[in-house]
């Protein structure tokens, strides 16, 4: 099941694909900001998670960076771009289980076990590795870090919850509009939201396969979604007309993304989504 | 009594000591004896606790606001509930007892404590609940591509296997204490094609399934139908 090693190493050009196309350099404050969702971690604390990360890479859309089926290793923090998390049966079925936002890390498991998904990219992305020795080292000396990854692997879980009630429970509609409330919103936390637009390069076979649904199914929906004046959908581009509006089509409540630890609010997620003023 | 998930961690990793299992035992405020369909912890609910199901079946669950159910989670002996109310506290989802259930209470301050102090239990602690996600991707890749019928499979697959480790299979038989309302809510499925499902499931001889009690005829066939590797589970001792 396990193929070659695929984070491909593009470090000689990694100045000009990331200028080329407009990315930022070096964003270890995302990751940051992530474990501070829900308690702030001490300014000492920040700087050892700043010494988890190694060197960024990197990659171009369309490539595995983690391969279901890998043992226990390094981790990868997504810096910028999007990428998903995928099972796949032995007959090649395959369900999309996770849209990855920057800041997420993608394979946190590896920290302890063998990983029983994969990921790819979605768009180029910047991904820096977590060394595995490290990580083990810094959770013995500061618990609180520990915790933070902790609880960031639990949001993880009720994401995946989530979208288990909508599989199990939601009507086909619902599900598509959940889908791209959650990938908006999470996307709108990390400033990549700009006049209710955001880069979508999910392409309607992946919505298909995160839904379960057929892709003549999901254009269905989408076409609804289009007609009902909630969003347009048009090169690799997500515009939301009506904010309220799809929230409600997909049954959506933004309260599994934060289940605040002893009502801590970081000002990063706090309150109401800010969409929801547009 | 918390030797069932003592054994179950130190089947993933022998180095478990003896010094951990008493530091997990000493964790233990107070045991509670629970009846069947009570809810014990509720989404949205603050907890100051973490509960351990020592003897009986419980599950999570999550509802729409039309009162359309789903279960997330089954449980048996040996699993933390609701582990994840310690680092996270909020609940998003709702966890009861499928029948009459001995639970232990761990504070959330005890926890904390073990957080402060023992880092290889954390991890095995931390590990359990990356398992629980684990289950949760198998479900979803069930419900998304998988037939109810070897969703269904799957499902007693997985159940078989999580029984082994805690020694509550008997001669390929095992106690699966569901109604077929609730087998069908955890299939995502209406209760007459949960009862059409197991009907097939006996048909083809894999599996009687009567009294709450599930008996496997063909192990290696129903496996085939699921498509069941136990990896994801990791049951056994892996590398670290």
């Amino acid at each position: 099941m396990a193929h070659a090693a695929i984070v491909t190493d593009l470090n000689p050009v990694n100045s000009n694909l990331a200028a080329a196309h407009g990315l930022p350099t070096g964003m270890p404050g995302r990751l940051i900001a992530n474990l501070e969702a829900h308690a702030a971690l001490a300014p000492e604390e920040r700087a050892a998670v700043e010494t988890l990360l190694g060197a960024p890479k990197m990659v171009p859309a369309d490539t595995d960076l983690v391969v279901d089926g890998e043992g226990a290793a390094d981790c990868h923090v997504l810096l910028e771009g999007q990428a998903f998390r995928h099972k796949t049966l032995p007959d090649g079925r395959r369900q999309i289980v996770f849209f990855h936002a920057p800041g997420d890390v993608l394979d946190l498991q590896r920290a302890f076990l063998g990983v029983d998904f994969s990921v790819s990219s979605l768009t180029l992305c910047r991904v820096a590795p977590i060394s595995r020795a490290r990580l083990a080292e810094l959770i013995v000396a500061r618990p609180a870090i520990g915790r933070a990854f902790w609880r960031m692997s639990l949001i993880e879980g009720a994401i995946l919850r989530e979208w288990m009630l909508g599989m199990g429970r939601r009507s086909a509609y619902a599900r598509v509009a959940h889908l791209l409330c959650e990938v908006y919103l999470r996307l709108q936390r990390v400033d990549l939201v700009q006049n209710n637009r955001c880069r979508f390069p999910i392409t309607q076979n992946h919505l298909a396969d995160a839904a379960g649904l057929s892709g003549v199914h999901t254009n269905r929906v989408l076409q609804q979604l289009r007609a009902s004046g909630l969003i347009e959908l048009r090169s690799r581009e997500l515009i939301v007309r009506d904010w309220a509006g799809l929230a409600a089509a997909g049954e959506f409540d933004p309260a599994y993304l934060d289940a605040h630890a002893d009502g801590i609010v970081s000002p990063r997620s706090s309150g109401v989504p800010r969409v929801a003023a547009d | 009594m918390t030797d069932l998930l003592f054994r179950k961690l130190q089947r993933r990793d022998r180095r478990l000591s003896e010094a951990e299992e008493k530091v997990l035992a000493a964790a233990v405020s107070h045991h509670i004896e629970v009846e069947a369909d009570v809810e014990v912890v509720r989404q949205d609910e603050i907890s100051q606790q973490s509960l351990l199901l020592e003897q009986g079946w419980a599950c999570r669950y999550a509802s729409l606001p039309d009162g359309r159910r789903q279960i997330l989670s089954i449980h048996v002996p040996g699993d933390f509930v609701d582990l994840q109310s310690f680092p996270l506290k909020r609940m998003d989802h709702t966890v009861a007892t499928l029948t009459r259930c001995r639970i232990a209470v761990y504070p959330h301050a005890n926890l904390r404590k073990i957080t402060e102090q023992f880092p290889h239990l954390t991890r095995m602690l931390w590990l359990t609940t990356l398992i629980d996600a684990a289950i949760l991707r198998q479900w979803l890749l069930g419900s998304g591509q998988r037939s109810a019928l070897e969703r269904a499979a799957h499902l007693l697959c997985e159940l078989r296997s999580r029984l082994d480790v805690v020694g509550e299979v008997a001669g390929e038989t095992f106690d699966l204490p569901l109604t077929q309302a609730e087998l069908g809510e955890t299939l995502g499925i209406s209760q007459v094609h949960a009862n059409r499902v197991v009907g097939a499931l006996r048909n083809r001889r894999l599996v009687t399934w009567r009294d709450e009690k599930v008996r496997i005829l063909d192990w290696p066939g129903l496996q085939e139908l699921a498509a069941f590797d136990p990896v994801y589970l990791a049951l056994e001792s892996m590398e670290r």
